[in-house]
């Protein structure tokens, strides 16, 4: 106890004591200016890191899984909406609308099984998941015995087909949606954190900057010498890596927030689509109940709200012509709607069915069609502006960490070396 | 040599040594079946608000004032008149039920038995059996829809009952069905009574789930939107049995080779067209249709059409 009290003392003395001599405090100094320049080198590495991570996230996997999710919704809606026309159209089914159904659910099976492989990143998402995963074969095994029956010319196909889209609309579609908000939420998460102003990094930077700054004011009172060669050497190395990592972040944040935008679009241009899927089913089976679907008609009406909404929003951030071509078509469509619901209220289904189904230019169907497409394709053009966005992030951040710490050695060893010139005087 | 035991030792203790227990399962991997929407279990029987008049005969319609009138020139101011001015007949019919009112899945069209005779009425009116505007309509919407006048007419495997008869008039008995019960054809229920504590399908609204939850034997009445929603749930083994009128049933059997009706009649079950309260004139016409239906052997070969061989027509009945 006293023997180690004294040895404490003792260190302490040594240190005071050489404290108190000026080669002593040369020393220390020169000892505290390449901790600090290593330790700030190491911490701004460290912020540059979690940002390049961020990206890479990002790029590797919010952004994909938003997608596979987005395809997951989508493609569940559209199977169920062209399996309800396709009953519609009566007898069997055209190639066209069976085709539609087949690659929307090897569609959704694909992008499912994208979505699952990171389960263990959403723990969240198991329970949306698994309901997904679990009933997509249901529901396709329903759909199969109701065309099954339809071929047979029994009715309880339409009874079947009824169960599928209720399996659908009860339970898958929620989930897909839950599915896409959660993975949408993280993209625009990851963005956040990969567009955070770098006030870490300029606050350590200017750290460093100023107890260099304050080294030599120390050195040029002490030795009479207004220029310290190594420590000069320093704080410009310090400067240029602070200067380097500001203006890589600044890009990254600058990238990062056209991203947010891009993000946004994207999100606003595949909440319409899906709305534009809903709207579609709802017309359908409004046909299908024959004179009591009046809920699907109030769905439609309220699907149509909110397709026009989004369109109206995505108008503002995107003026690009297929979104300007979107608006007029879902007008076009409107208008057929209009005539669909006109016809079948006053009694004539087969005119409404027509309208609704049949390939004329001025019917539902081909105004839907379009309208899709037009989505399809402003969907591709700003997911590809937000990946493009993500890259040049990316890019930019591209050899910033070596850079940070090979130029954290240097001034360490810059500083290092000028005070050892000066050391030697002692000698 | 001792080195190489003792290394030898600690590696098949290291092998054999638990293994810190892992696998987790996997989890969601029950099934949930799918149901048909809407399906519900009944807990308690569907309420009978009203209660009917004792004197009440529920066959016992209102008897036509004379000849019917030729198509085309309905007497002014009466119901028919109305309807003819509109161009089409406002019918509230099935798009479920197998042979009665389906919707032909190759056609899209609706047809039936039922669907024939609106045909009928639409011909008198008319003199075309097109000029037709159907809704349709759920067990369960029959009245309201009725009520709200949204149809002229339904026809709709609509058993005639006093309770009804306080909401809506009804025509001539056009059909006698009787309620009987459907089950898989390997099973061993020999009717409703041995149906105790077993799930029992009907639609929501019906006379048939009525019957089914105030039944001796105390089955579990499952109530379904539309009657092929039934089916679907036998098929699914969901439900042990469908109780309701031999006429619908025989739609059931006819779309599944692996069912059978089995039991007698424990209900009778008279259709009616169904009309709003205030159209008496609208029954009045369609009963003297009725009358010509069953005289000139139109009745017996629609009946022949969808159901088979034809009994003798129902015996109309009038409360004047």
């Amino acid at each position: 106890m006293l023997v180690e009290a004294q040895r404490n003392r003792g260190a302490l003395r040594r240190v005071t004591g050489l404290a108190r001599s000026t080669p002593g405090r040369l020393s220390l100094l020169a000892l505290l200016l390449m901790v600090m320049s290593l330790l700030v080198g190491a911490a701004t590495a460290t912020s540059v890191q979690r940002r390049s991570d961020a990206l890479e996230a990002l790029a590797d996997r919010s952004e994909p899984l938003a997608f596979a999710a987005q395809e997951v919704y989508r493609a569940m809606a559209d199977a169920d909406a062209t399996a309800s026309s396709a009953f519609l159209s009566g007898g069997v089914e055209s190639a066209t609308l069976r085709g539609r159904y087949e690659a929307d659910v090897a569609k959704a099976a694909a992008a499912l099984s994208a979505a699952t492989g990171e389960i263990t990143r959403s723990p969240e998402l198991t329970e949306a998941l698994s309901t997904l995963s679990g009933q997509l074969p249901v529901y396709t095994g329903l759909v199969e015995t109701a065309r099954a029956h339809n071929r047979q010319g029994n009715p309880v196909g339409a009874a079947y087909l009824r169960e599928a889209s209720a399996l659908m609309q009860t339970r898958m579609l929620p989930a897909a949606r839950e599915l896409y908000g959660v993975e949408t939420g993280k993209v625009v998460r990851d963005l956040e954190d990969a567009g955070s102003l770098p006030w870490p990094e300029l606050l350590l930077g200017l750290l460093a900057l100023v107890v260099l700054v304050l080294a030599q004011r120390y050195l040029t009172r002490r030795t009479n010498r207004v220029l310290n060669p190594g420590l000069v050497v320093a704080t410009a190395l310090t400067a240029i890596s602070l200067l380097w990592v500001l203006a890589a972040s600044l890009l990254v944040v600058y990238n990062a927030s056209a991203s947010k935008n891009e993000a946004t679009l994207v999100d606003l241009l595949a909440r319409a689509r899906i709305a534009t899927l809903t709207a579609r089913g709802d017309e359908t089976l409004t046909l299908v109940a024959r004179g009591s679907g009046a809920t699907y008609e109030a769905e439609y009406v309220e699907a149509d709200k909110v397709l026009d909404d989004l369109l109206g929003r995505v108008r503002v951030v995107d003026g690009a012509p297929p979104v300007a071509e979107a608006v007029e078509h879902h007008g076009r469509w409107q208008e057929a709607h209009r005539k669909v619901r006109e016809a079948d209220d006053a009694g004539d289904f087969t005119a409404a069915v027509a309208l609704a189904l049949g390939q004329d230019a001025r019917g539902a169907a081909t105004a839907f069609d379009a309208l899709d497409s037009d989505l399809v394709e402003a969907i591709g053009t700003a997911r590809a502006e937000l990946t493009g966005a993500i890259g040049r992030a990316r890019a930019g951040l591209g050899g910033v960490v070596p850079a940070v710490v090979v130029l954290a050695l240097l001034a360490a060893a810059a500083s290092a070396f000028g005070l050892w010139q000066r050391l030697k005087e002692y000698r | 040599m001792r080195r190489l035991l003792a290394v030898l030792a600690l590696v098949v203790t290291a092998a054999c040594a638990p293994v810190p227990s892992g696998a987790p399962p996997i989890g969601g991997g029950s099934p949930v079946p799918p149901r048909p929407a809407e399906a519900a279990e009944l807990t308690e029987p569907p309420s009978t608000a009203d209660v009917p008049p004792a004197s009440c005969d529920p066959t016992a319609s209102l008897r036509p004032t004379g000849p019917l009138p030729p198509p085309g020139q309905m007497p002014a101011g009466s119901t028919m008149a109305e309807i003819q001015a509109r161009g089409r007949l406002i019918a509230g019919v099935d798009q479920n039920t197998y042979l009665m009112g389906f919707r032909n899945p190759v056609s899209g069209e609706l047809e039936g038995f039922d669907v024939d005779l609106v045909r009928e009425v639409a011909r008198a009116i008319f003199g075309d059996p097109g000029a037709i505007q159907f809704k349709v309509v759920t067990s369960e919407q029959r009245v309201p829809t009725l009520e709200r006048h949204e149809v002229d007419i339904v026809v709709r495997t609509m058993t005639a009952t006093c309770e009804r008869w306080q909401k809506v008039n009804f025509s001539t008995v056009y059909l006698q069905a009787g309620q009987r019960v459907l089950v898989p054809s390997n099973s061993d229920v020999t009717g409703i009574e041995s149906l105790g504590g077993k799930r029992v399908c009907a639609t929501k609204g019906s006379s048939s789930l009525a019957n089914v939850a105030t039944a001796a034997s105390r089955p579990v009445p499952v109530s379904v939107a539309h009657w092929t929603d039934c089916l679907v749930m036998l098929q699914q083994g969901q439900v042990e049995a469908i109780s309701t009128d031999d006429t619908i049933l025989a739609g059931f059997a006819a779309q599944d080779p692996y069912t059978k009706v089995v039991g007698p009649q424990f209900a009778a079950e008279p259709y009616g067209m169904a009309f709003p309260k205030a159209d008496e004139d609208f029954v009045r016409f369609v009963n003297a249709l009725l009358e010509r239906l069953r005289a000139d052997g139109t009745w017996a070969r629609i009946h022949q059409r969808w159901l088979g061989d034809p009994p003798a027509p129902p015996v109309a009945a009038y409360r004047d």
